[in-house]
């Protein structure tokens, strides 16, 4: 718009409400609006529900006329048709109302007319739903009733299956056997026998034991009756001479009084390993077992007569006897017990397992196949290939014009017999010088000896550090240690200071010398305790001279003084003769002094005195140097 | 001075009166192959062994029509091994049953100045031959499967030429007299061999 200033204009609302009155004061009265229900109440005294049923009709009427004049007017005639000016806001209410009376009336007209029950009457309606459960509870189970029959069918099948296959397997094909008997022994076909090789041939024996059995078909087994647990359609029959079950037996025993006295046979049975395994091959084994002791039994045997020993071995029926040392007697013998019925001689005394060393029956055993090994692997084939088998060194002998010694040396080492005889030695030396050492270490308390065995150990050599200490002082008390190497018949003593002793299988010697180096242990204790008390070594002496000749090595002593004189303490102690302790007093405390002219000055009196004993079974304290030290501290004067 | 007495009888112990039990026969260089795993598996379990031999005959003439024959021979793969000196009697006409063929045998090591020992000795080298093959054993049984080639050169151990294209199969074992168990054993150890090759016993004389 064109300049100027703007223009206010302020717009009012025309007043809507009515003046009724106006006073004397000019205050309007305004008629009061009508209230909403007021406004409701108005609008609805215009619906004219009698119009509405003409309007019905009108409605009536306007739906053929539709239909006759198309769809072009319908539009236009319905909207004409049910437009009425001054009804529109309520016609659709109307039209509700007047529906839904006529619903009711319809509805209490039914009611009374059924009220009567002349014309109509109310029927329940029959349960449906009961019954289509029912029917499908039945159909569900006759299906499940099939499908179970087919299970059913189906595991009867396998069932049947799997107990012919069991029927199978027990009553299993000879040929299959055979199959498994070949996968582990030897067999051939000889004609129309089945022959095989239990020996230990092939794998080196020289035994001439042919070791061969046969396999013959179980036939006695009645179709008609059930098959046993353990049937078996092969069988294999060994010679009879391999029956039954063995094993050597070694045992160390005190020597017999009189050679005529001697067991002759050893027979009992050893029990029984439960092992598993097709009965054939049980039988197979035990037999071949029986033929490695047979063969073991004649090489030592045959060993035994050949060598020549100092003490000739006794080959008695079963046994072979030897001495390994005087006073004792190393059997071995061959048991057999042949066939499973009880041996109706059954032996008088009870067996003893005890006795039996397994050790070396193993090492029998070892030894035995270690032979049949170096029989295959010594010989190598000869070069020139025409030349006999044999040795190869032995074969330069020729050549290269080896002496007796040379060749002797290349010969074969000791044969079985005395190798088991040595280790025998072995076992024996070895347990009885643990015994010594044990004896020795419950009988004394004070000193202590231990005993430290090496786990690792020859067949001929163990060896054991044995320590003597004294309970308490073993960090200081260990001068006295020594490494035993228990050989074949020695017992070779290494000290801690170098000294090498050897000892003989006799058990005194050992106790004896053990002994005397515990003797020697307690001045040596005193020794040590002295450097650590601060006191000072006189004297010391391993092996003294003078007193009573000790029948179990020497006596040794030793003198010791105190830090400023005034003390001394002499110790003597002996295997036999124990230990004798004397103290030197310093000579003013010495009472009954002898005067003398010679000795005037006072100074003479700070010297030592004459020795008093010591009651040393009154000593306290739990052992030697415990006591020692108490005495020592005793006689040490504090500050 | 006098000699020292000589024991005038025969010694007949040790390895003087051995006896060699042989049985041979041939097969072709095609069949080798399955008669050496045919061996491996019937044989002693050892690595296979091959060995390459010289030998040489000797003889001595003497004034009788029969001549005296010793076989050295020496191996070439292992040249530090002695020389082994082999003496092999007549065979023994014994019953026509024995399987095997037997005749005296003596074995005798000797250093490597054997070739010249015998030459002073008086015996003239008459021929000479290279073997190579293989060597089993079974026990006291000894299988020598081998080809023979000519040596074309005397003392050129080098140049060699194959005498055939088969492979000569030897089995032996050298055994006391008097047993004869061990006929037994090679014949049964030749049955297994069967039919690859056929061991029989070829008596020389009947060649000749």
């Amino acid at each position: 718009m064109s300049g100027g200033p703007a223009v206010r204009i302020s717009i009012e609302s025309s007043c809507e409400k009515q003046v009724q009155e106006v006073d004397f004061h000019g205050t309007e009265t305004y008629v009061p609006p009508l209230s909403m229900s007021q406004n409701l109440t108005k609008l609805a005294q215009r619906i004219d529900f009698s119009q509405g049923s003409d309007s019905e009709e009108d409605g009536a009427d306007g739906e053929p006329r539709d239909r006759e004049w198309g769809k072009q007017e319908t539009e236009e005639e319905e909207g004409t048709v049910k437009f009425q000016p001054s009804l529109w806001p309520w016609d659709s209410v109307r039209n509700n109302l007047r529906s839904a009376l006529t619903e009711m009336c319809v509805l209490h007209d039914v009611l009374s007319v059924v009220k009567e029950k002349k014309y109509m009457a109310l029927d329940p309606v029959s349960q449906d739903p009961n019954t289509p459960q029912v029917f499908q509870l039945i159909s569900k189970k006759k299906s499940l009733a099939t499908a179970a029959q087919l299970l059913l069918k189906g595991a009867e099948k396998l069932s049947k299956s799997v107990a012919e296959n069991q029927e199978n397997r027990r009553q299993r094909d000879f040929n299959a056997e055979l199959l498994r008997l070949r996968s582990q022994w030897k067999l051939r076909k000889v004609g129309d026998k089945i022959l095989g090789d239990l020996s230990y041939r092939s794998a080196g024996s020289l035994f001439p034991h042919p070791g061969t059995f046969e396999v013959i078909k179980n036939t006695d087994i009645d179709l008609d009756k059930k098959i046993p647990e353990d049937y078996c359609p092969l069988d294999v029959q060994i010679p009879s001479d391999l029956e039954g079950s063995a094993y050597i037996k070694v045992s160390i025993q005190k020597q017999a009084p009189d050679i005529g006295d001697l067991g002759t046979v050893n027979l009992f049975r050893r029990p029984q390993k439960s092992k598993a395994g097709p009965p054939w091959h049980l039988k197979l084994e035990a037999a071949q077992n029986v033929l490695l002791c047979k063969e073991i039994f004649a090489q030592l045997s045959r060993e035994a007569v050949q060598i020549k020993a100092q003490i000739p071995h006794i080959v008695v029926k079963n046994q072979i006897i030897s001495q390994p040392f005087p006073g004792l007697q190393l059997s071995i013998s061959l048991c057999h017990s042949a066939g499973e019925r009880k041996s109706s001689r059954a032996s008088p005394e009870k067996p003893k397992p005890d006795d039996h060393l397994y050790v070396l029956e193993h090492n029998l055993h070892q030894m035995m196949r270690e032979f049949h090994k170096q029989q295959l692997s010594s010989v190598v084939m000869p070069h020139p290939a025409s030349a006999p088998f044999g040795h190869k060194r032995l074969r330069l002998a020729g050549p290269m014009a080896y002496d007796k010694a040379e060749i002797s040396s290349l010969q074969q080492g000791e044969g079985v017999l005395e190798k088991i005889i040595k280790q025998a030695k072995h076992i024996f030396l070895r347990s009885r010088t643990a015994r010594t050492i044990d004896s020795l270490a419950s009988r004394i308390e004070d000193p202590q000896i231990q005993a430290h065995w090496s786990n690792i150990n020859d067949v001929y050599e163990s060896s054991v550090k044995v320590l003597i200490t004294s309970h308490g002082y073993e960090q200081i008390c260990k001068s006295i240690q020594l490494q035993l190497n228990i050989g074949v018949e020695q017992i070779r003593v290494v000290h801690r200071d170098g000294r090498v002793v050897t000892l003989s299988h006799q058990e005194q010697e050992l106790q004896d010398f053990l002994l005397s180096q515990m003797s020697q242990h307690q001045v040596h204790a005193v020794q040590q305790l002295a450097k650590v008390m601060g006191w000072h070594v006189l004297s010391f002496s391993n092996h003294v001279g003078l007193g009573p000749v000790e029948s179990i090595g020497n006596a040794s002593a030793i003198t010791v003084a105190s830090l400023n004189g005034e003390y001394a303490i002499s110790v003597r102690n002996g295997p036999e003769s124990g230990c004798k302790v004397l103290v030197q007093f310093p000579r003013s405390q010495i009472k009954e002094l002898p005067k003398s002219d010679a000795v005037q000055d006072a100074k003479w009196s700070q010297l030592r005195g004459p020795h008093r004993e010591v009651n040393w079974s009154k000593m306290e304290g739990r052992n030697f140097v415990y006591k020692m030290e108490l005495l020592m501290a005793a006689l040490t004067p504090c500050p | 001075m006098e000699a020292p007495p000589v024991t005038v009888m025969p010694i007949t112990s040790g390895t003087i009166n051995m006896m060699e039990y042989l049985l041979q026969g041939s097969v072709l260089d095609a069949a080798l192959e399955s008669l050496l795993h045919r061996l491996r598996g019937l044989c002693d379990n050892m690595e296979p062994e091959t060995f390459t031999d010289h030998e040489l005959v000797y003889l001595l003439k003497g004034q009788q029509g029969n001549p005296f024959i010793l076989r050295a021979r020496r191996s070439l793969s292992h040249p530090t091994a002695p020389w082994h000196l082999r003496y092999l009697g007549q065979p023994e006409v014994g019953d026509k049953s024995r399987h095997a063929l037997v005749r005296n045998c003596v074995d005798v090591a000797a250093s490597h100045s054997l070739p010249d020992f015998l030459n002073e000795m008086g015996f003239r080298m008459d021929h000479e031959f290279v073997t190579s093959g293989h060597i089993f054993r079974k026990g006291a049984m000894k299988v020598v499967v081998c080809n023979v080639s000519r040596v074309l050169v005397p003392g050129n151990t080098e140049n060699t030429e194959r005498m055939s294209l088969s492979h000569l199969v030897e089995l032996s074992v050298l055994a006391p007299a008097g047993q004869d168990t061990v006929s037994e054993d090679m014949r049964s150890f030749a049955e297994q061999l069967r039919p690859l090759i056929h061991l029989e016993k070829i008596d020389p004389m009947s060649h000749m």
